[in-house]
């Protein structure tokens, strides 16, 4: 409890942006934009199972964002539930892999969610009054 | 890179279902992750217990089966609100139906019946078992659940005792017992002494108890005593006797009529009504008390008549419902035949039998009302004789 506290603290998070740690961005702020992530890769990459997703994730963020497994997997299963996703398992031995990929719905879907969220970002920098890098 | 065994994946299968995950497709898609991370990232003579360890670790916070819940809870997210929706649909809709059908009610008009059974039946069907299932869901405690599904069962069983009752379908008095001695002796001491140990429940639980205590109270309060419904059946039976002994009296003054008197088909007509409705006043009286006759001492006996609907008994007979539409039958004859004699411009009665229509009757209604044609049959004859 106290240690979770001393995270939260700003102070902290200030701390640790001046020793130019590699900032990790928290999970409240990933759990809003979780099944925009999962989408969009699956766009770009036709078919993917879990573990694929994480590693991606992480090399295209220079591991800036790291799914967790606990986030990660919920999420795909709601949103084959949904019919977003499609399935496919493909088996090794005694292991099974699941494929993941868009299905029609899903495709139109991952439009919509990039759109709202580069929407979302504008505002948010105009909310925050955010200045663009000049390069 | 690390090669599993077959026997490392059955240890990390039964690892992950032994810590609550159930699902199977879960179950699999944690342990070709997990076998990916290890391939990948565990030295070929590494630790492998170890590094399994270490790694399952960052799965979740405090237990992996978080993964499972995380899972069920986003499956079920869209059917929590589809439940919800429903219930405050179908509650809308049943108490707007049984508003309305208490409204025609009152008026008399058509259709009071359909929106009160209607209503009652989505509130008990539909309603209150969604509520159950919603209310259950947010309580983590199985105390919390079993109180909420007693609560329910029991608030179902009287909805569906009062329409019972009212339609007069057999089993509402035992269903309106049974709920609420389940109500008083079972939902509200566990309610009430659960909750009067929590201090920011004790006042709430305290006024939900003395609403419940006092709605079946009210409730008790519309309910006849059984010393009370005894006292009513003695009433019903003497008044009944006491009719029956006046009939018998008036048909000591019978006078005789000839048989070719013109007026003979009336006679006889009369007397084949007369018949029937003394062989369904026995049938009653014999199914209502076991005795073939009545006697002023029935109370001694016990024999008296209830407050039973002549619907169950006729309906259960197959003699005695032929009768019943027999004497109808005969009645709308005899009606008919009379209304077009006329004994010296004077015309005989006119019977009135609207309550062989009206089955739904109680039994000693019915057993008065045979009287009663009896004894228009009775003054017609003095009509036809009295002229001849």
């Amino acid at each position: 409890m106290q240690k979770r506290t001393i995270h939260k603290n700003p102070m902290y998070i200030c701390v640790r942006y001046l020793i130019q740690e590699p900032m990790i961005y928290s999970s409240e702020l990933i759990k809003g934009t979780l099944k925009t992530i999962i989408l969009k890769l699956l766009k770009d990459n036709k078919r993917m199972y879990g573990y694929e997703i994480t590693q991606r994730v992480k090399e295209l963020t220079n591991g800036k964002i790291q799914l967790t497994e606990g986030a990660l997997y919920p999420s795909l299963h709601a949103l084959e539930a949904d019919g977003i996703l499609t399935t496919e398992s493909e088996y090794n031995g005694k292991r099974i892999r699941k494929y993941y990929s868009l299905s029609k719905q899903g495709k139109t879907l991952t439009n919509e969610k990039i759109s709202e969220f580069a929407d979302f970002m504008n505002t948010m920098k105009f909310l925050l009054d955010i200045k663009t890098d000049v390069a | 890179m690390y090669h599993i065994t077959d026997q490392q994946i059955d240890f990390i299968l039964n690892d992950i279902r032994r810590n609550g995950v159930e699902i199977e497709d879960l179950q699999l898609n944690l342990l070709d992750h997990l076998c990916c991370i290890i391939e990948n990232e565990l030295e070929e003579n590494g630790d492998f217990e170890q590094f399994y360890f270490q790694t399952i670790k960052k799965f979740y916070k405090k237990e992996l089966r978080e993964i499972e819940e995380e899972t069920q809870s986003l499956l079920t997210y869209k059917n929590y609100y589809v439940m919800k929706k429903v219930m405050i649909i179908s509650g809308a809709i049943s108490a707007g139906l049984l508003s309305l059908g208490i409204f025609f009610k009152f008026m008399h008009w058509p259709g009071a019946a359909m929106g009160i059974v209607l209503g009652i039946s989505i509130l008990s069907f539909v309603f209150l078992p969604l509520m159950f299932v919603l209310k259950s869901k947010e309580k983590k405690e199985v105390r919390d659940k079993v109180l909420i599904a007693l609560g329910t069962l029991s608030a179902i069983t009287i909805s569906l005792a009062i329409l019972f009752k009212v339609m007069h379908w057999p089993g509402a008095n035992m269903m309106a017992v049974s709920a609420l001695l389940m109500m008083l002796f079972l939902f509200l001491p566990i309610y009430f002494f659960n909750g009067i140990r929590n201090p920011e429940s004790k006042l709430n639980t305290i006024v939900s108890s003395v609403l419940i205590l006092a709605g079946c109270g009210l409730f008790l309060t519309l309910v006849r005593t059984p010393t009370g419904s005894r006292k009513m059946y003695v009433e019903l039976t003497r008044n009944y006797i006491a009719n029956e002994e006046l009939l018998q009296y008036e048909k000591g003054f019978q006078l005789p009529v000839n048989n070719s008197s013109k007026f003979s088909q009336n006679y006889n007509d009369g007397k084949r009504i007369d018949l029937l409705c003394e062989e369904l006043k026995r049938f009653i009286v014999k199914t209502e008390t076991g005795v073939e006759k009545l006697d002023m001492d029935f109370e001694s006996k016990e024999t008296w008549l209830s407050d039973d609907r002549i619907l169950n008994l006729i309906e259960e007979d197959q003699t005695a419902s032929t009768k019943w539409s027999e004497l109808k039958n005969a009645i709308n004859e005899y009606n008919k035949l009379n209304a077009q004699t006329s004994v010296d411009g004077e015309k005989p009665l006119q019977i009135n039998a609207f309550i062989l229509n009206f089955k739904d009757c109680k039994t000693t209604e019915a057993l008065n009302s045979l009287i009663q044609i009896q004894q228009f049959v009775l003054q017609n004859e003095k009509i036809i004789a009295s002229i001849r």
